[in-house]
């Protein structure tokens, strides 16, 4: 298992504003696999994701990334973590505005010994001709692609998307869902996908709900359908 | 709507308090200063201009070889003068200092004593101010005047001697080397016989014209005074007089022996014509002699009166009575002090304008930062119709308020008892003037309650209204218009290169705010250390540059010029600088003098100058130097062949010949002494001696003077650049909050971030160094000169490459402690920033 989750507890507040987000989530993700975690606002998947990626601590549980327990680690060896092994995407893509298509690449590709090739990748996600726009000058589906390039450049192992359409029109985010299967594809990335989209959970191997801060079901898909297909997007 | 949007205001100062408080301290501090330093001005010109017309400062003065006659005297009057002898003698006393001791006056430049009386016997005399401060003097001490012990009954001022210089040369004042001291007229009269004084005493007149007269007039009627030199009894006048005329003396003596010598040789013929000797010839020939020497004897006789006749037209023995005449205006010892103050009023008022334009942009740049934050609610209010000008009258309340209340809490203090106690505790240290009380003019008032938020008003609402006139579209989707200059390519650069450039321009506003910061910080800082450097290099160098021991100038100068001793030709002149009408020396030595380094010009036109001077009138070798003789209404022209190194005065080196033959005097003239020993002159000869000791004395008297005001200058230099850039660089972050979260989430370091976003500014401080370090010498190198323009000393402002490295490195650590502290902040961005950002 590549990722693997034991009664993960997370609340927030005290006293009459306490709420206990997460209340003993246990579960776990293969390498090269591709997984929607879905639910309704409010239920919790983005305080999971965001405790997968180091943002967030944990009150209690357990998170083993590749074997590596990432609970109780300091801020530095967190950083090191997210920067060695983890690539996000968020909805709003969070481009550098002053910086070009290939600059926000760079500041990504800074943080890796490895990275992959700048060109292929560019080529790869159809960004070539836009390398030298500014993020004002591409449209939001450049942007995101824009943004998925930053987050592959350093090849990480895992990859969070936090509702990488939620931005997007229905053409563009399956373009966008055809690029991530392509790079889970073509570089066995392990993905986790926060959506509140019911199409996106048909492309993946596996889909977790949450719900009020538990795994309501956890299933994987028999068969997936290409993004291209997804319908309602 | 401005009522809701008010309940915002607090909230926003709430939240941005450590901000606004930090640049609030410096505006209060700005204003205290400003207004502590024009109030501290006003204190002193208007203290001075009634300290003045209560003790009835001069109209001006005039100096005379002898006293003026009761009949001279009464004529002057009754034209409507006012007249009073100011006649003094100068004492050495047992610590080396000159006390200059005058009677008690009673009509003009009268002494008002700050404590205990005036005198009232023989034995009491009142000290001024500065000089029994210097001596720790005070009533009841007692102090020994020309071998005669007094009490001190009271310490006073008189507005003639604002500014105790004892040689109206001298360029600055040294109270521990010169006082003045005031007696009744018969203490004076029992010190005047004793003749213990260093010098003759100085028969100076103080008038007052009382509108009758002018200046010119009176200077006039006083040229028309003539002494005859055959009446004065003084002996060393005698003797000098002696001296001037022993040619037309002994010319006369000539006629007279030729004339006698032709008598006698008529009376020894007609003698020898009446014994017959029988022989014709010879009697006839002795005839003819005799005939021919009464011809000789008669023509003698008629040499002798025609020379006479000649003597009585060219050697008149009635020379012109008046030495010296200075208006008031001219006087450096009057009215010094709100002299000096004239140009720290105006620079005042000058700096306070342009450091609160810099503090309103400062602010300006936090509300541009706050309504870029909000652009999305701005434009949602637009579209729910509120009005351009109702945002812009929010945006403009809380940099109106802080500015207001700040200034106003300046102008307070600025107003209240500890304003202006340095620069006026530095004033009462150098001029002896009277304690005055604080004067604040209503313009003042205006000045610090209204200038501060006006110019914040106008500097922001220029900047607000910009930033509010995108259409509520664009403003509601948050699209942030980049610059041209933002989206410049930059080829290929490495990446943290390309990032920090782009980061640069992205901030290139609050870059240049603190560039601008810096170069205010820079010009505040140049002028405390201009002063600093010329009262250091007026320390050191009139130091080094004196080489004499003694120098002696003469009222009666001796025939020969004693052993050891090196003649000179010194005459006064005047030159204007930015107003201020300024003595120079043309002193003519000889060859042989080993106390000044000057290849002198043989030709009478040409000249060479001290550095001193070429500094203080910017004046270049091969120029033309024009001086003013005052005295005979003239202006002489000079070519400058050089310029010699030699900073204790304004000097005009002259071959002494020369400069005899120029000014009509004797093939033998000279009227001072330069020496490397002590000489055995008399002091009644003398108008005075100047030692190394006094100079080097007093050489110190400037930096020890500034000093506070030169630390006062650079602290607040450096708190105003520390501030700022603290200030501008925080904003930075804070714009960048957002996107140094996302990198955080990324993998950043602390380190790499500091390295990405702040870093950067190194070289913006430090290009920006490079530029504005030399650019505010070279503007304060343009305005201090007319800060100083009536203080008569070199002007050498140069930097060593020591300072410059200094002030450069200074900057540098500066923004590095900066930079520490703000990584502080950096830790502190939270990486839920970039979470937020999401439906």
């Amino acid at each position: 298992m590549y990722l693997e989750v034991k009664e993960m507890k997370k609340s927030y507040g005290e006293g009459g504003s306490y709420i206990q987000v997460l209340k003993g989530i246990t579960t776990g993700v293969e390498k090269g696999e591709m997984c929607v975690i879905e639910g309704t606002s409010g239920s919790g998947k983005s305080t999971f994701l965001n405790c997968i990626g180091g943002l967030d601590l944990l009150d209690s549980g357990s998170i083993l990334v590749d074997g590596k327990e990432i609970v109780g680690m300091k801020p530095d060896k967190l950083s090191d973590y997210r920067r060695d092994n983890l690539g996000f995407i968020f909805q709003f893509y969070n481009l550098i505005p002053n910086l070009t298509v290939r600059e926000n690449i760079q500041v990504c590709e800074y943080l890796s010994k490895s990275p992959l090739n700048m060109e292929e990748l560019l080529e790869t996600l159809g960004l070539t001709e836009h390398q030298n726009k500014f993020p004002s000058q591409l449209s939001g589906g450049q942007q995101q692609r824009c943004a998925i390039a930053r987050a592959l450049i350093k090849n990480p192992k895992l990859l969070l998307c936090d509702e990488p359409t939620g931005a997007l029109d229905s053409k563009t985010s399956r373009d966008i869902l055809a690029l991530l299967e392509k790079v889970n594809e073509k570089y066995g990335t392990t993905m986790l996908i926060v959506t509140h989209n019911n199409s996106i959970k048909n492309m993946v191997h596996k889909v977790i709900r949450i719900k009020d801060g538990q795994i309501s079901k956890e299933y994987y898909n028999e068969t997936r359908v290409p993004a291209m297909e997804l319908e309602d997007l | 709507m401005q009522k809701v949007l008010r309940k915002r205001i607090l909230r926003d100062l709430r939240e941005n308090l450590f901000r606004y408080l930090a640049l609030g301290a410096l505006i209060v501090l700005c204003m205290y200063l400003i207004i502590s330093l024009i109030g501290t001005a006003d204190t002193i010109i208007i203290g001075s201009e009634n300290a003045a017309g209560k003790n009835k400062l001069e109209d001006g003065q005039f100096t005379l070889f002898v006293p003026l006659t009761e009949a001279e005297k009464t004529g002057l009057t009754d034209k409507g003068i006012t007249l009073e002898e100011q006649f003094y003698l100068d004492y050495e006393l047992e610590d080396e200092s000159t006390v200059r001791v005058f009677r008690d006056r009673e009509k003009i430049n009268l002494l008002e004593t700050v404590e205990g009386s005036h005198p009232k016997s023989e034995t009491e005399v009142v000290l001024e101010r500065r000089y029994a401060e210097e001596h720790n003097l005070e009533s009841g001490s007692k102090i020994t005047i020309g071998g005669k012990e007094f009490t001190v009954s009271g310490i006073g001022c008189t507005p003639d001697y604002d500014a105790p210089y004892k040689n109206f040369t001298d360029s600055s004042v040294s109270s521990s080397s010169f006082g003045t001291a005031f007696v009744t007229k018969e203490a004076y009269e029992i010190l005047l016989s004793e003749e213990n004084s260093i010098k003759a005493e100085e028969y100076v007149y103080s008038y007052l014209l009382n509108g009758e007269l002018t200046n010119e007039e009176l200077k006039e009627e006083l040229k028309e005074f003539k002494v005859n030199a055959e009446e004065i009894d003084d002996i060393y006048f005698r003797e000098y007089w002696e001296e001037q005329t022993a040619e037309k003396t002994e010319l006369e003596e000539g006629v007279t022996k030729l004339a006698d010598g032709s008598k006698e040789l008529y009376d020894g013929l007609s003698e020898l014509s009446e014994i017959q000797t029988g022989l014709a010839p010879l009697d006839e020939g002795i005839v003819s002699a005799r005939d021919g020497s009464k011809e000789l004897s008669e023509g003698v006789k008629e040499l002798q009166s025609e020379t006479d006749e000649l003597f009585e037209e060219y050697f008149e023995p009635e020379i012109a009575n008046m030495t010296q005449f200075l208006a008031v205006k001219d006087n450096p010892r009057a009215k010094a002090a709100a002299n000096d103050q004239v140009i720290n009023k105006y620079g005042g008022i000058i700096a306070g304008g342009i450091i609160l334009v810099l503090f309103a942009y400062v602010i300006s740049v936090f509300v541009v930062y706050g309504i870029e934050k909000e652009n999305s609610t701005i434009g949602a209010l637009y579209a729910l119709g509120v009005k351009k000008n109702e945002l812009i009258v929010h945006y403009l309340c809380l940099p109106v308020m802080i500015t207001f209340i700040a200034g106003a809490i300046g102008c307070a203090l600025g107003f209240g008892a500890i304003g202006g106690s340095t620069i006026m505790g530095n004033c009462y240290s150098y001029f002896s003037i009277l304690q005055m009380g604080a004067v604040y003019p209503p313009y003042l008032l205006v000045y610090g309650l209204v200038l501060p938020p006006v110019i914040s008003a106008i500097v922001n609402w220029l900047v607000i209204r910009k930033k509010l006139n995108k259409p509520a579209l664009q403003m509601l989707r948050n699209e942030q218009k980049a610059g041209r200059m933002s989206h410049v390519r930059l080829g290929k650069l490495g990446f943290i290169a390309t990032f920090r450039i782009r980061q640069m321009l992205r901030e290139a506003r609050t870059s240049l705010t603190v560039v601008g910061g810096m170069f205010i910080s820079l010009l505040i800082l140049m002028l405390g250390l201009n002063c600093y450097t010329m009262c250091h290099y007026i320390s050191t160098a009139n130091k080094a540059d004196t080489k004499f021991e003694y120098l002696y100038t003469y009222k009666y100068p001796e025939k020969e010029v004693p052993e050891g001793g090196y003649e000179a030709f010194s005459k006064a002149m005047k030159k204007e600088n930015l107003g201020y009408n300024l003595d120079v020396t043309i002193l003519g030595i000889t060859e042989e003098n080993p106390f000044f380094d000057v290849e002198l010009s043989y030709n009478k036109s040409e000249v060479v100058i001290s550095s001193a001077m070429a500094e203080k009138y910017n004046i270049s070798k091969g120029e033309v130097l024009v001086l003013e003789d005052e005295e005979a209404e003239q202006y002489h022209a000079f070519t400058v062949k050089d310029i010699t190194e030699y900073s204790t005065g304004f000097y005009v080196f002259m071959e002494i010949g020369n400069m005899r033959e120029m000014f009509k005097e004797s093939d033998t003239y000279y009227n001072q002494v330069f020496a490397d020993k002590e000489l055995d002159i008399e002091t009644g000869r003398l108008y005075g001696v100047t030692t190394k000791k006094g100079i080097e004395k007093s050489a110190d008297v400037f930096i020890a003077q500034m000093k506070p005001m030169i630390t006062m200058m650079v602290v607040f230099a450096v708190l105003i650049f520390a501030v700022v850039m603290y200030l501008m660089m925080k904003v930075m972050i804070d714009r960048s909050t957002f996107h140094i979260s996302m990198v955080k989430v990324f993998g950043y370091r602390t380190g790499e971030i500091k390295k990405l976003y702040l870093n950067g500014n190194f070289y913006v401080i430090a290009v920006g160094a490079l530029l504005a370090i030399p650019l505010a010498k070279k503007c304060m190198d343009m305005i201090y000169p007319a800060m100083v323009s009536n203080v008569a000393c070199a002007m050498r402002l140069t930097f060593s490459w020591q300072m410059y490295t200094g002030i450069y490195v200074a900057i540098l650590a500066v923004y590095l402690i900066i930079n520490e502290l703000l990584v502080g902040r950096l830790k502190k961005v939270n990486l839920a920033e970039v979470l937020k950002n999401r439906e």
